[in-house]
């Protein structure tokens, strides 16, 4: 207990008891509270009223931690908002010595401030002054000034104050917690309805022989990358694809403006280069506060035979052709940095290839030894993928990049020629006829069938039956004697999936090729009994002149097994 | 990745399996589980490590067996894999073979054909 009131002890128990209840009261009020401004007000009117003072007032630091402010005040004059510097008067004392300030006759003080007396008429005479602090240090100041009674406070006046002074600094710590949790809770909100429109933002996948796919992986809530495509007046396609430095709302909030300038400019069907020149003007009015936006503009015909396009900042679009690729180099800056800055245009073949435009998330992704994977990784993957119809395949390799350590926003925009219907194409691949093929074939038809959302029982069931029919061309239709390819192919429409064989072996007599009983136990022709346990239905031909044979087999997986998600 | 592993523990002889077992190795396989039965009278072949098996490698095992049979040793597949199990299954020789939790289910000898499915 506070020698203050032990020295009351002896002559006004009364007293003591009295300031012990207030103090209690006043302290559970402030505990239970949430709602600042209330509590606080009530609470500094029963100070006042507690401690017979004219006036009393809370000051508290603001956030750079340089000025007070009255932000609660009772007596004849409303100080509320008044500001007054750290250090400064007996306020500003109070907090920056963190110390109590007892003074008793203000007329004569140094430590008074008396400016605000000689406005308002009020004289002050006596004052009492106790910092607020918790355990980061001072927050403010409780005030009391004058008493009703006349006279100057008292030593346990001074005590009082200063034991007030703790469970409102709590209190006043405990809301500004609360509130930052609230805040907190209303930035998640607002963060995730501002990913939901951004995803919104993102075009929706076209069928129909559409010759634009894209993809989108978001490294964190909100993406800066985006991209989008549109039709143009003379029937091309206009498109673009782009990334936002920095990460965060300001550049989400950038992401979008860009995003619809790229897209109002582009409709008029102008050339690349001379769009983004106009969309660069356009960003350099204004500033940008050092952000700036890398981004690829093109244009192509409905059937991807010719592709336009011009870059600012942005990674090489890779065409890939058979195996083989070719990189465009972007030549100009990234937008937003310099006006009357030039571009220049490409045009590039696209027949029978594929233009991959994608954000350098795409070759930032780091490898299981923390390695960029790179230019040369991404080309691998695309390698990998290849045999795949354009949805499989962009799933496929966003399945790899998922497994992967994701570093930035990670956009992918493939430009090719589609099927405006048929099958679509899981998986193509031609490999040599021999055992230790096998297992990578195994690896790629468990991907393909994964990536075409086949259950894992049955995907496994699959595989061996395939196997099962790739190890019969081996053993028996090319055998010791002869070598060649075998040519896979998986293909799936509306819920089946078809798998086709070819080899170049001598011709196969179809009659010849049986199962036997399964569950007997015998070790020879379990392949076909198992091809036949798995499969709804096989069908084996041989091909023309005697050249090679043809093994279908079909089996139905229902119809929820290729679709999905237009973006990922 | 793919591996054959034997040990011999009283008179108990165990292979060890690992990886997928397809046609590529199959035949080292058979090799294995008939040149274990040729020197001991209880195998077991563990396939706990074993993602993947084809037909050819379900046949290595088929053989095995039935040389067991005729010679009245002791044989079983031991901690079998899931992916295993699943092949068993769809080939219908789950209910055929001694399939053993561990190396202390593994038949004895009996010196003359004991085990009928």
């Amino acid at each position: 207990m506070s020698s203050g009131l032990a020295r009351q002890q002896s002559t006004s128990g009364a007293s003591e008891a009295r300031a012990l209840a207030f103090l209690a009261d006043l302290s559970e009020t402030l505990a239970v509270s949430l709602d600042l401004r209330q509590t606080l007000g009530e609470a500094v009117n029963r100070i006042a009223d507690f401690m017979d003072a004219e006036a009393a007032s809370l000051f508290l630091l603001d956030d750079d931690g340089n000025m007070l402010e009255c932000r609660v005040c009772v007596g004849p004059i409303d100080i509320s908002g008044l500001r007054i510097p750290l250090g400064q008067g007996v306020v500003g004392r109070a907090v920056a010595e963190n110390r109590s300030q007892f003074v008793s006759d203000a007329l004569s003080d140094k430590r008074v401030d008396r400016s605000n007396d000689s406005d308002t008429g009020f004289v002050t005479r006596s004052l009492l002054c106790a910092p607020l602090a918790t355990a980061k240090g001072p927050i403010g100041a409780l005030e009391v000034v004058n008493k009703r009674s006349g006279g100057s406070f008292s030593a346990d006046d001074a005590e009082i104050l200063r034991l007030v002074a703790a469970p409102t600094s709590l209190a006043i710590n405990n809301a500004r917690m609360a509130n930052e949790l609230v805040q907190q809770a209303r930035m998640r909100r607002e963060f995730d309805l501002a990913r939901r429109m951004q995803k919104s933002l993102l075009p929706k996948r076209r069928r129909g022989g559409f010759p634009l796919l894209g993809m989108n992986l978001p490294a964190h809530e909100i993406s800066g990358d985006f991209y989008d495509y549109f039709d143009l007046p003379d029937g091309r396609i206009g498109f673009f694809i782009g990334d936002v430095s920095g990460k965060g709302l300001d550049a989400a909030l950038l992401m979008v403006r860009t995003a619809s300038l790229l897209r109002w400019v582009g409709k008029e069907g102008i050339a690349p280069s001379e769009w983004l020149v106009r969309v660069n003007e356009e960003l350099c009015q204004t500033s940008l506060e050092g952000r700036f936006v890398c981004a690829l503009v093109g244009r192509c015909d409905r059937n991807a035979q010719e592709v336009e396009i011009a870059a600012a900042g942005f990674p090489p679009a890779m065409r890939y052709r058979r195996g083989e690729f070719t990189e465009y180099l972007s030549g100009g800056a990234p937008l937003g940095i310099l006006a009357g800055m030039s571009f220049d245009g490409q045009t590039i073949d696209l027949r029978d290839a594929s233009l991959y435009c994608f954000s350098d998330g795409m070759t930032d992704v780091r490898d299981a030894q923390r390695r960029t994977i790179g230019s040369e990784g991404v080309r691998e993957m695309i390698r990998r993928h290849a045999g795949a119809s354009a949805e499989p395949r962009l799933r496929g390799m966003f399945s790899e990049l998922r497994h992967l350590r994701l570093v930035d926003d990670t956009t992918l925009l493939l430009i090719e020629r589609m099927q405006a219907h048929g099958p679509e194409v899981l998986l193509k691949r031609r490999f040599p006829a021999r055992p230790e093929n096998m297992r990578e074939i195994r690896s790629l038809l468990r991907s393909a069938l994964d990536n075409a959302g086949v259950e894992t029982a049955i995907r496994d069931k699959l595989v061996l039956a395939v196997d099962e029919a790739c190890c019969n061309v081996i053993r028996h239709a090319y055998g010791p004697g002869h070598s060649g390819d075998i040519d896979l192919r998986v293909t799936s429409e509306a819920g089946k999936l078809e798998f086709r064989l070819l080899d170049s072996a001598p011709a196969v007599d179809p009659d010849c090729v049986r199962a036997k009983p399964l569950g007997e136990c015998r070790s020879g022709g379990l392949g076909v009994a198992l091809i036949e346990a798995v499969m709804d239905d096989w069908n084996l031909q041989g091909l023309p002149d005697g050249k090679g044979n043809r093994l279908i087999m079909r089996k139905r997986i229902g119809d929820n097994g290729t679709s999905g998600e237009d973006q990922e | 990745m793919n591996g054959i592993e034997q040990e011999t523990v009283e008179g108990r002889t165990l292979i060890r399996l690992s990886g997928e077992v397809d046609l590529s190795w199959s035949q080292q396989v058979r090799d294995a589980v008939l040149g274990a039965l040729a020197r001991s009278r209880r195998v077991g072949v563990v396939l706990s490590e074993v993602s993947y098996i084809d037909s050819s490698g379900i046949a290595a095992l088929v053989e095995g067996f039935q040389s067991a049979r005729t010679n009245g040793s002791g044989f079983a597949l031991v901690a079998v894999s899931d992916a295993v199990r699943a092949v068993l299954e769809l080939a219908r020789l789950d209910r055929v073979f001694p399939i053993v939790a561990d190396v202390d289910g593994i038949p004895e000898v009996t010196g003359a054909p004991a085990w009928k499915p």
